[in-house]
């Protein structure tokens, strides 16, 4: 665009050249004038289009709001009113000046002083004609008294007196009949014309200015001569005098010039008028192009300024404005350049440290969610802000009751730490709580720590009790045999010798002493068993074929006992005879369960039941009893805990010892009809 | 748009030319080759009467030519004449001048002039020299009053207006040289 401008402007130049050339007075591009004309005239359009494509192309990223339009459209419409007003004016004040003075030269004493030239020639030539004609009338008489016979002598006479250049006689026909000459060398005259012939005759006589190119002014008179029997032509001829004819022929070609350019003033004005607006038209053109270019090369810096400035905002850093100047822009450029490094820099220090905080913070997150212990953090007003994982697993839906008492707790301790063991009221956990204040300069607030000792207390009961068991099994078993021994000597010493009545009384407290030694052994056996319950040895165990094998023993008890056994069922990884001990308890237990409640007459039940569980067995058994006492239900795995009125208590216990070694799970709920139900989770056998 | 206004007048301004009328044409068979004779009928426009009596020659051309139709290439041009005829006023001798090269003729009024000027006689258009073959030839024949030799600022003038311009269509007629 810039090149086309440039060369554009070149050519216009030139064309301008030219055409002001032939617009002035020469003759060099006279006959191409009308080309001269369309070939600006061509230019003028050629330039015009131009501008019509840049200011376009200018509206069009105008309309399109890009960046950096309107700067360029303000700054091309100040270049181009300061191209514009003044070549308007110039413009105006030359045509004005140049119709002014084109009028100016057209004087009417300079009009009537050439026509007055004129008419000074015209004059002075007819009275050197009527000179001549007087002249040849003179001759023409007296020619016609002499009469013929030494005609060329009487002509050179008559030349010589009256001061004739050039006198010719002629026949009617136009033959030369005598002529005589001033200048000897000229040997043939002018003849007359046959037309002049024909006036003369007519109107007897013929006056004529030889004006040819060329040849000097020459001044021809023609009259009739009449002679006897005919009539002859004499033709005068005589030269205007050199200096008259130069100055005459002078102002004949002023006057002839100055009409010239009077009758074609309009157009001559019109010639100036073209020029001059070609002139105008050319320039103001390349002006607005230039102007357009211009200012399209001012404002592109700031263009250029403004994508990056969009870029930051978007926050791509990456992008420089490049620098294209050396001027302020170039500055400015420069700065914006280096601010925006700057400001990537820091934004890359401010990323790097969040990244650290947000994998310190994932850190500590990971810490709290994997944290068995329960933790609640408490802000300033003691509102809950944040509870782990743990806190939600061991508190379930009493989390909110849990978070009320600990805020009370802390309002009540201050500022001090404490700790305190407290019970769930719902599911009867036992927790380990620690609270702690938040120093001030983290904002304050509050820290809960608890643990679920339920299991740990549970723990140290069943160590306790399997202590106390062997104590028992050990203190108590070994006089159980001597008891038992001396008791039945007793009865067999003592029996014969006494009498009858008192022989029965022996036997009958005998037995009762060896009755109650026997159970006092199971219980001490039962105590033993509990206390030296091997290590399971787990093996693959098809639960399905035990559960059939035990319940085969209870085929003729009282109660009818119903199987429902999930078929496939995966192996168990159990010990088989620690599970039928299991299975017995249970069984057990619900049969005594349900004695109490045959009396009532109700139609006693047991339903056990295998199944699969998630990625464990289930065996339910099922009773339509009693169920449990509410109050037992958190302490019914503990020794020595029955609803029976009869029992050590250590079934369930034994139950729950079996189950915990085999890292199962054993629940116990009241059915909502009626009845119990005792669940034991198994894992399962590991592929093979 | 500028320059469409100047064509469009352009054109406007040839199409309503003055016209000048070709009448009478005729070759002629002479010693020399082929002699034209031709009369033209036209009147000067009051302006061109202007511009003559104020002493600005008045250049008219007459256009001869002589082609032969060639279905195989060009169009073969056996002939192409062109006449200048100078016409003009004298002020000092109020005269007014026809020349024709070094041939000149002056009348004392415009009309005998103009006669003279509008009856082109016996004008040698083919020379002997020319070899025509026996065969029909496109004659075209035409007067016009060439502007280009007129003064710049008329120039400018007969672009734009009709009333300095002149000129006839071409006539055409076919000739037939007989040996």
């Amino acid at each position: 665009m810039k090149w086309l401008i440039l060369i554009g402007a070149a050519v216009a130049a030139v064309g301008l050249v030219l055409l002001a050339t032939a617009s002035a007075d020469t003759t060099m591009f006279a006959r191409h004038y009308p080309l001269l004309l369309g070939l600006n005239a061509a230019l003028a359009a050629l330039l015009a289009a131009l501008v019509a494509i840049q200011l376009v192309v200018l509206a069009r990223r105008h309309r399109a709001r890009v960046f950096g339009a309107r700067l360029t459209l303000r700054l091309l419409a100040r270049f181009a009113a300061l191209a514009v007003v003044p070549g308007l004016i110039v413009y105006a004040v030359s045509v004005q000046f140049l119709t002014r003075s084109i009028e100016s030269w057209f004087d009417v004493k300079v009009d009537a002083a050439l026509e007055g030239g004129i008419n000074l020639g015209q004059q002075v030539i007819e009275q050197m004609t009527q000179d001549l004609q007087a002249k040849a009338n003179a001759m023409a008489l007296e020619l016609a008294d002499r009469g013929p016979g030494q005609l060329a002598a009487q002509l050179e006479r008559l030349r010589g007196q009256l001061g004739v250049e050039e006198v010719v006689l002629v026949t009617g026909s136009g033959r030369l009949v005598a002529s005589a000459a001033q200048d000897v060398t000229k040997l043939v005259p002018e003849l007359p014309a046959g037309q002049a012939l024909r006036q003369a005759r007519a109107k007897r006589g013929y006056t004529a200015v030889d004006a040819a190119v060329g040849r000097p002014l020459a001044l021809r008179v023609l009259v009739p001569v009449d002679m006897p029997g005919e009539v002859r032509f004499l033709q005068l001829r005589q030269t205007v005098p050199s200096s008259f004819a130069q100055s005459a022929e002078a102002v004949e070609a002023a006057y002839r010039d100055y009409r010239e350019l009077a009758i074609s003033r309009d157009g001559l004005k019109r010639i100036y008028i073209v020029t001059l607006t070609f002139a105008l038209l050319m320039a103001l053109f390349v002006a607005v192009a230039v102007a357009a270019t211009q200012s399209g090369l001012l404002a592109e810096p700031l263009a250029n300024l403004a994508q990056a400035t969009q870029a930051v905002a978007r926050g791509d850093f990456t992008r420089r404005a490049p620098v294209t100047s050396r001027d302020e822009l170039g500055v400015l450029t420069e700065s914006f350049n280096s601010m925006t490094r700057q400001l990537e820099e820091a934004r890359r220090g401010v990323e790097s440290n969040q990244l650290a905080l947000e994998a310190a913070k994932a850190r500590l997150e990971s810490i709290l969610a994997n944290l068995s212990a329960g933790v609640l953090v408490f802000d300033h007003s003691l509102e809950l802000s944040i509870s782990n994982h743990g806190a939600a697993a061991i508190l379930g839906s009493e989390l909110g009751a849990f978070a009320g008492q600990m805020r009370a707790h802390f309002a009540a301790q201050g500022a001090a730490d404490w700790q305190l063991e407290l019970q769930l009221k719902g599911t009867g956990k036992t927790l380990h709580a620690r609270g702690a204040r938040l120093p001030h300069t983290t904002g304050g607030g509050a820290v809960v720590v608890f643990d679920d000792i339920t299991r740990l207390i549970q723990a140290q009961r069943a160590t306790a009790w399997a202590e106390v068991a062997r104590r028992l099994a050990h203190e108590i078993k070994n006089p159980l045999t001597p008891i038992q021994l001396s008791a039945e000597r007793l009865e067999m010493k003592l029996g014969e010798r006494l009498p009858r009545e008192d022989a029965e009384m022996l036997k009958r407290a005998t037995e009762t002493i060896v009755n109650q030694v026997s159970a006092l052994k199971a219980m001490v056996d039962d105590f033993r068993d509990y206390a030296r319950l091997p290590a399971p040895q787990p093996a693959r165990l098809d639960l399905n074929a035990l559960v059939r094998q035990v319940l085969a023993l209870y085929e003729n008890s009282t109660v009818p006992i119903a199987k429902h056994l999930a078929e496939p069922l995966p192996p168990a990884w159990a010990d088989g005879a620690q599970i039928r001990q299991v299975l017995h308890n249970l069984v057990q237990n619900a049969q005594d369960a349900l004695e109490n409640q045959a009396a009532r007459g109700a139609s006693p039940s047991i339903e056990v039941r295998t199944e699969l569980a998630g990625d464990r067995i289930r065996l339910a058994v099922s009773d339509n009893g009693a169920g449990f006492p509410e109050e037992l239900m958190a302490r019914i795995f503990e020794p020595y805990v029955t609803t029976k009125p009869r029992g050590t208590g250590l079934g369930l216990a034994m139950v729950k010892k079996i189950v915990d070694e085999h890292h199962g799970a054993v629940t116990i709920e009241n059915r909502p009809s009626r009845g119990a139900s005792v669940s034991v989770l198994l894992p399962l056998a590991k592929a093979a | 748009m500028r320059r469409i206004a100047l064509v469009m007048l352009l054109v406007a301004g040839a199409a309503l030319a003055e016209e000048i009328e070709v009448r009478d044409v005729a070759l002629r068979s002479v010693e020399d080759g082929l002699a034209l004779d031709a009369d033209f009928a036209f009147e000067l426009t009051p302006r061109l009467a202007e511009v003559v009596a104020n002493g600005v020659p008045l250049y008219f051309s007459v256009e001869f030519e002589l082609t032969r139709r060639r279905w195989y290439w060009f169009d073969e041009t056996a002939a192409a004449q062109r006449l200048q005829l100078r016409l003009s006023y004298h002020a000092l001798s109020r005269q007014y001048r026809l020349s024709t090269g070094a041939l000149q003729q002056s009348f004392a009024t415009l009309e005998e002039a103009l006669n003279v000027l509008k009856r082109v006689r016996n004008w040698l258009v083919v020379d002997r020299s020319a070899r025509l073959a026996d065969a029909d030839y496109d004659a075209a024949l035409r007067m016009r009053l060439d502007t280009s030799l007129l003064p710049k600022p008329f120039q400018l003038s007969a672009l734009t207006g009709r009333d300095l311009q002149l000129e006839s269509p071409w006539k055409r007629f076919i000739v037939r040289p007989s040996r």
